[in-house]
């Protein structure tokens, strides 16, 4: 037997294992990986997918000889099997090229955890008592379908709801088509770090509804505003190799790069250059180092093309952006703006790039497309060292996002509306998977009632989080290395790429994988349905998907189909191997030639009672909570505050000083939308009027790590949003601070810096 | 010193010969406070060291802490004890068996810490060199190895220096004795008969020992030292180390020997025998050893804060002005300010003020030990992995246990040995009397020719 | 080992790929209120100056593997000793727990089990098989993941051909995206970590103790005063 023989059986075993033993006892199996393949002590290595983060990143997994305990057909049993053992970047994958980041590290922990739902479960208590029943998988197959296809009959099917993290490949292909052939609506996509300001702004500036990919390793200058590339946003680790490349991988030349934020994250720590602008005014300053550059016929103003055309004022040099007046509203010295401006004409390529809680501003959308402006001006879009967009998948092509329907809310908020009010129908069941918005949502959009609003709520989930305790019903997933995977990854790379992975393990409990259940129901409701989804298991469907992706690009013919097939198995995927720039689209094909005038951020909050800016960040560890049950994640000190296991409240120094607040002391945090209570931090990089707060913790119910540890930032948040988009504006909120008492804060790191006794003497 | 011979074999074989309920008392009292010493370790040795307060990085703290300082009380006695034995000064005679018992008990206390603090107590034989089948040897470059030679040659040296005098004392009693205590001291006093060849092999061991206990004490508490100054952490990798510890350890010393002295003159009324003078004479040999450890405290800082090293100077500030600088400042009122005073001047040199001068100093130098340890490693080169330390109670209730076995075994002594030197004593008093009583053992005093004898009450 | 402080970003990808390889127990909580969290590798931040000019540096602190190193000589039992190809090794059965390896060491990379530590059923499953775990009372410290210097050099030797140079690392260098940390054979003139070490930005942590460390450390740079890219 050799490698692919192995990836077929344990694609068998894996896959259909657990769906066709079910209720016919002879067919009930405990499978064998063959003992050929699995020498004790000698460690296999099989490709997966990370699917912590959007990013997409490949992984190989180090699978070893282990024994675990498992129940199969009802029965405990010891058996022999293949356990990941550590996850490592694949080496072939053309997003993160062998490295990972420190969760992807900890992805192995969703697979063992204590607290994973192990069996489907039925609600025996109150909504939201935590009280369930274990139940087997046939009863709750049936349980759905009857819902469902209770549903169909009654010609309701409009008034179900699937609610899901962003999804992506043949894993989005299948829910669409289920929801589509159901006759319900579109799924509403949530994750509260969704960067849907940033689509529609690309889309408007250059016609792709997409994340960017940068090409740091051959830029000269780089700018980000709010963009923490290096720790959470877009492809960390793609950004990341490349950042070691434009500092140490050219001989002899090391590119500047400029920070501009309020609070020093991790990516500003690696800055040359950190500037602190007000909230809010980030695409001001952009403009404002444009304004230099016209003025100072350092590149033509024509030359920034459709971009630019939608930035007011833009042919008559931007007369509102000058230097000065740029200074007065951004609090940034005209000498630097004037500075930064002539340093990225004379350096290029230069990129800027904005992310972060400067598009979760009111204004998001004008600050992005300010900053696109000015990297058309510079020359970057779509250029080595610029700015680049990843290829369309020919797998599969990007959905037009929800998120371009202009004017309308947000696709959670809508949905919520729609369940509490119950217009323009009401919402009868809902399906979760894998998203937690009653963590993750600020209170005023009353998520928690909404779904306490729906009839039926069935869970996808592994975990009993915030969202899933209001399940009825849960058929739990597998974890990620349990299951066949795909995914299409939006940025990151320029070569064409469509990751595919086989489960890299048998699953160690009674799970089963949400693409399979949605099958299974389909099947069992029959008429539309089944023939909308003709596979018997998720895998054929990507077997019929990749081998129809190798005959379009003409990688493969009919003949060679299952030799494409098991290539891209043993591989992780498929990814063209040659890089190309994909120029960007006629802005004007989105039909919008308007210019757009700028306009201030609005905040909630009025400067008097609220005195302090608010700004929650993503956890480099716990990332937007869905982490945080994670032990190893909460025992790794956070890189700039270096706490474990809580969370903490950053505060300026001077501010700190004034207010009579030391290091530890508990604090409220207010906003007009709630308080929440935490340790102060005294934090040396931050603005005197900012409070930051990283996201992550604060969880009610999230296993035995994360509940009830912390606060929820999020719980304060104010509703507002960005208009076109819908998205919600998590950093218009202001708050006001007090000291309670005392605090607990957990550090790893001691002294601050390098000679304590020079600065503090405690 | 008025009393004769009878006189004194009365007071001072009285504490062996009758119990009272306060020897009761004191025992339980001791022994309940043990037992939950006791407990307390067991608990420790069960669930992991954890149960202390010691971290990252203050990997040791109130163990080590209590190691040095019981080693340190420990050369109250033997060293003192051969000085004075060796200066002729013959005001010693009712001090040195007091002194000489701290030492051999402190010495077992002390040397308990190495053991039970230990992250796997039950291996603690693997330090000693032992033939075995691993064929392994300790590392003998280790300061630790060194600890392990020096404490138990010394502890055997303090014993034999504490045991060869006490043999006549044995006999003494063997012959007043009937019952089982004649049984007993029958065998212990080892057939003791008094006679010439007994004595000089006596007095001749005694100067042997008084010669040879000296530089092992101070090698002692010299390599203890090099337990810190060996390990190149900020603060204790200094050459001040050794004598500084040498002076500290017999500062700590002859305070604790005041402190015993003065309770067991009350304790067993022994106040003809224990005067004023011994703990004037103790008290000025005290106020030099202030002003001794004062000087090194001094030269420390000095050099330290002239030096301004910069993972140094974290050391210091921490405990000039920081977290550490109550408990810094504490200990120099107790070690200084507080008892120079009341030592140097020579109406408060009563013994109340030399014990209360004694007891501040007990507390001040278990301090000090305890500020040498644990800010040199909450404050180590990085300051990113700078700690701090909070002590739980199941290290206090283990500290809380050492003193009351360092009382218990003090009670226990005096019980079976007459504290004071019986025949040391009548030596002194140039008063070569022939007792009935003490047939064997007074007529051949005479023989022992002691040059000198000032009387001790002048 | 070679850590390019230019290209290191802080991200930590190594301290959760050392926990992950090396069976690092997770302290929880209440351990880790007490200064009890355990972790091989850490990256150290420090902060300069005062908002606006706020800058904040890293540095990644593992075991130095030093020449002349402190942890060795002070240890009684010969627990923590030097290896023939140079690596500080601590041999876990050896340990009595004396503590002292922890205090010697200038760069406080040694860790102590306090108690045995715990990993909740069925986190147990992923532990690697080729380390071996802690138990209460002894020392634990970076290996420079000598389970995988093993593993390669039984393989080149099972082929009968030398050891080439990157073609393994361990856990931390592997993971890291930056590509900051670089592994290889210093005795080896030709390999790429000798080749840095010799870098004029190159220095060693805390030279002056003199514990001779391994690791070098290549200076961040700085971007001039005007201008953008050094070219």
């Amino acid at each position: 037997m050799d490698r692919r023989d192995f990836f077929k059986i344990s694609a068998l075993t894996g896959a259909t294992a657990a769906l066709d033993s079910c209720g016919k006892p002879e067919r009930q199996l405990i499978r064998f990986i063959p003992e050929e393949d699995l020498v004790p002590g000698v460690a296999t290595w099989k490709p997966s997918i990370c699917t912590l983060c959007p990013a997409g990143c490949g992984l190989i997994v180090k699978v070893m000889e282990g024994e675990a305990e498992v129940v199969r057909n009802g029965k405990l049993g010891l058996m022999p099997m293949g356990l990941a053992k550590k996850l490592e970047g694949n080496p072939n994958h053309p997003v993160n090229q062998g490295k990972l980041c420190p969760r992807g590290q900890a992805g192995l922990q969703l697979t063992y955890h204590p607290d994973r739902i192990k069996t489907p479960l039925k609600r025996s208590g109150e909504r939201g008592s935590g009280e369930f029943q274990e139940i087997g998988w046939d009863e709750a197959i049936k349980e759905l379908a009857a819902q469902l296809s209770a549903l169909q009959s009654s010609q309701e099917s409009a008034s179900l709801a699937f609610l899901t993290s962003p999804l992506r490949g043949q894993r989005r292909e299948l829910v669409e088509r289920f929801l589509a052939a159901s006759g319900a609506p579109r799924p509403t996509e949530w994750a509260f770090l969704d960067d849907a300001v940033l689509r529609r702004a690309n889309q408007l500036s250059f016609g792709r509804p997409q994340l960017p990919t940068f090409d740091l390793a051959h830029a000269n200058y780089v700018i980000s505003f709010g963009a923490d590339f290096l720790g959470t946003w877009n492809s960390p680790v793609a950004q990341s190799i490349a950042y070691g490349e434009m500092r140490q991988g050219r001989s002899g030349r090391r590119a500047k790069f400029v920070m501009v934020e309020p609070r020093v994250s991790l990516t500003g720590a690696n800055a040359d250059e950190w500037i602190s602008a007000r909230p809010g005014t980030e695409g001001v300053l952009a403009l404002g180092v444009a304004h230099v550059i016209i003025g100072e016929k350092l590149r033509p103003a024509s030359g920034a093309g459709g971009p630019a055309a939608l930035i007011e004022g833009w042919p008559q040099g931007l007369p509102d952006f000058s230097p000065d007046l740029v200074e007065k509203r951004t609090g940034v010295p005209a000498a630097t703006i004037t500075r930064i401006a002539r340093e990225m004409a004379g350096h290029e390529p230069a990129i800027a790039m904005i992310a972060g809680a400067p598009l979760a501003e009111t204004n998001g959308l004008w600050s992005a497309m300010a900053v696109n402006a000015l990297n058309a001006l510079l020359g970057s879009v779509g250029q080595p060292g610029g700015v680049l967009f990843t290829p369309d998948s020919a797998a599969a092509p990007p959905k037009p996002s929800q998120a371009s329907r202009e004017g309308l809310p947000q696709p959670l908020q809508a949905l919520a509306q729609q369940a509490l009010s119950g217009r323009p129908n009401p919402v009868k069941a809902l399906l979760v998977h894998d998203a937690n918005p009653v963590f993750a949502s600020p209170p005023a959009w009353r998520i928690r009632e909404a779904i306490e609003n729906v009839p039926f709520v069935a869970s996808l989930g592994s975990f009993l989080d915030e969202t899933s305790i209001l399940a009825d019903l849960i058929l739990p997933d597998h974890s990620p290395l349990e299951s066949w995977l795909d995914d299409v990854p939006e940025s990151g790379t320029m070569q064409l790429a469509a990751s595919v992975a086989p489960p890299a393990m048998l699953p160690l409990h009674s799970t089963r994988a949400m693409p399979d259940v949605l099958l299974d129901i389909a099947r069992q409701l029959g008429g539309p349905l089944s023939a909308a989804l003709p596979w018997k298991s998720f895998d054929e469907m990507l077997h019929a998907g990749f081998v129809d992706l190798g005959e379009r690009l003409g990688t493969t013919n009919a003949k060679g189909a299952d030799d494409f097939w098991k290539k891209v198995q043993a591989q992780g995927g498929f990814w063209a191997t040659e890089t190309k720039l994909a120029a960007p689209k006629d802005p004007n094909s989105v039909g919008r030639a308007k210019a757009v005038a700028p306009s201030d951020p609005q905040f909630q909050g009025d400067e008097q009672g609220y005195p302090f800016y608010f700004l929650p960040y993503a956890s480099q560890m716990l990332y937007d909570g869905s982490l945080a049950h994670l032990p190893w994640m909460q025992e790794t000190p956070d890189p700039l505050s270096t706490a474990m296991w809580g969370t903490w409240v950053e505060i300026n120094p001077k501010t700190a000083a004034r207010l009579g607040i030391r290091q530890g002391d508990l604090l409220e945090v207010a906003s007009q939308h709630g308080k929440l209570r935490a340790p102060a931090l005294i934090y040396p990089g931050i603005a005197p009027d900012v409070i930051a707060m990283p996201i992550g913790q604060g969880h009610e119910s999230f296993t035995r790590y994360a509940s009830t540890r912390g606060a929820n930032p999020i719980s304060i948040l104010a509703p507002l949003t960005e208009p076109e988009t819908g998205s919600l504006a998590w950093a218009a909120t202001r708050v006001k601070i007090s000291r309670v008492g005392e605090g607990k804060l957990t550090l790893f790191g001691g002294g601050l810096s390098r000679f304590p006794h020079e600065i503090e003497t405690r | 010193m008025n009393k004769t011979p009878e006189q004194m074999n009365e007071d001072l074989l009285r504490p062996v010969f009758h119990t009272t309920w306060r020897f009761w008392a004191t025992v339980g009292v001791l022994l309940s406070v043990i037992a939950a010493a006791g407990l307390a370790l067991s608990y420790q040795v069960w669930n992991g060291i954890g149960v202390w307060g010691i971290d990252r990085p203050a990997f040791w703290a109130f163990d080590i802490t209590n190691f040095v300082f019981w080693i340190g009380i420990s050369h109250a006695g033997t060293l003192i004890s051969a000085i004075l034995r060796l200066a002729n000064a013959t005001w010693r005679r009712p001090v040195t068996r007091c002194a000489e018992v701290i030492t051999l008990w402190a010495l077992m206390i002390g040397g308990m810490f190495p053991i039970i603090h230990l992250g796997r107590p039950w291996l603690f034989f693997w330090l000693a060199p032992y033939p075995n089948e691993r064929g392994i040897w300790p590392q003998f470059r280790s300061p630790l190895m060194w600890d392990f030679f020096a404490i138990s040659t010394y502890i055997t040296g303090s014993a034999i220096f504490l045991l060869y005098p006490i043999i006549p004392d044995w006999a003494l009693v063997r012959d007043k004795s009937s019952g089982w205590r004649k049984k007993f001291y029958t065998v212990v006093s080892l057939g003791w008969r008094g006679t010439p060849k007994q004595w000089n092999r006596l007095e001749m061991a005694m100067k042997i020992m008084a010669v040879v206990i000296i530089p092992v004490a101070v090698s002692v508490h010299s390599i203890v030292s090099w337990d810190f100054a060996m390990a190149p952490v900020p603060m204790w990798h200094s050459t001040i180390f050794a004598p500084y510890f040498v002076c500290g350890a017999i500062f700590s010393g002859i305070a604790a020997l005041i402190i015993a002295m003065a309770i067991i003159r009350k304790a067993l009324g022994l106040e003809d025998y224990m005067k004023r003078l011994h703990f004037e004479n103790l008290g000025k040999l005290l106020l030099v050893m202030s002003l001794l450890w004062f000087y090194f405290i001094v030269s420390e800082r000095l050099t330290t804060w002239y030096g301004n090293e910069p993972s140094e100077m974290a050391v210091f500030w921490s405990t000039q002005i920081g977290s550490f600088s109550p408990l810094f400042w504490t200990m120099v009122c107790c070690n200084f300010l507080i008892p120079v005073p009341l030592l140097a001047i020579k109406k408060l040199r009563t013994i109340t003020g030399t014990v209360i001068a004694s007891s501040t100093i007990i507390v001040g130098m278990w301090l000090e030990r305890f500020l040498i340890i644990v800010p040199s490693e909450t404050h180590k080169y990085l300051p990113y992995a700078y700690g701090s330390y909070r002590p739980t109670w199941v290290e206090i209730t283990i500290t809380a246990g050492t003193f009351a076995a360092m009382m218990l075994l003090y009670v226990l002594f005096a019980k079976f040995v007459p504290i004071i030197s019986i025949w040391e004593l009548k030596l002194g008093e140039r008063k070569p009397v022939v007792s009935p009583q003490l047939s064997v053992v007074a007529s051949d005093l005479p023989a022992l020719a002691e040059p000198t004898g000032l009387a001790t009450d002048s | 080992m070679t850590v390019d402080l230019d290209r290191c970003t802080g991200c930590e990808a190594c301290v959760v790929a050392c926990r992950a390889e090396n069976n690092v127990p997770t302290a929880g909580p209440d351990q880790a209120a007490r200064q009890r969290a355990i972790h091989w590798i850490r990256v150290e931040r420090y902060w300069e100056g005062e908002f606006p000019n706020a800058r904040l540096r890293f540095q990644p602190v593992l075991c130095q593997q030093c020449d002349a190193a402190p942890c060795e000589a002070v240890c009684p039992t010969y627990a923590s000793y030097q290896n023939p190809e140079g690596l500080n090794a601590q041999i876990y059965n050896r340990c009595v727990g004396t503590r002292y390896c922890a205090n010697a060491c200038p760069y406080t990379v040694r860790f102590f089990n306090f108690y045995n530590p715990v990993w909740d059923k069925p986190f147990h499953l992923q532990l690697n098989p080729d380390v071996s775990v802690r138990s209460v009372g002894i020392m634990e410290k970076c290996t420079f993941c000598i389970q995988r210097i093993k593993a390669a050099e039984i393989q080149a030797e099972a082929a009968q051909r030398e050891l080439k140079d990157g073609e393994f690392n361990p856990a931390c260098v592997q993971s890291c995206p930056t590509k900051a940390m670089v592994f290889g054979n210093l005795n080896d003139p030709e390999s790429e970590v000798s080749r840095l070490s010799q870098s004029t930005r190159g220095s060693k942590l805390l030279e002056e103790v003199g514990a001779r460390p391994k690791i070098t450390y290549l200076a961040r740079e700085s971007a001039p005063e005007e201008g953008g890219a050094t070219s």
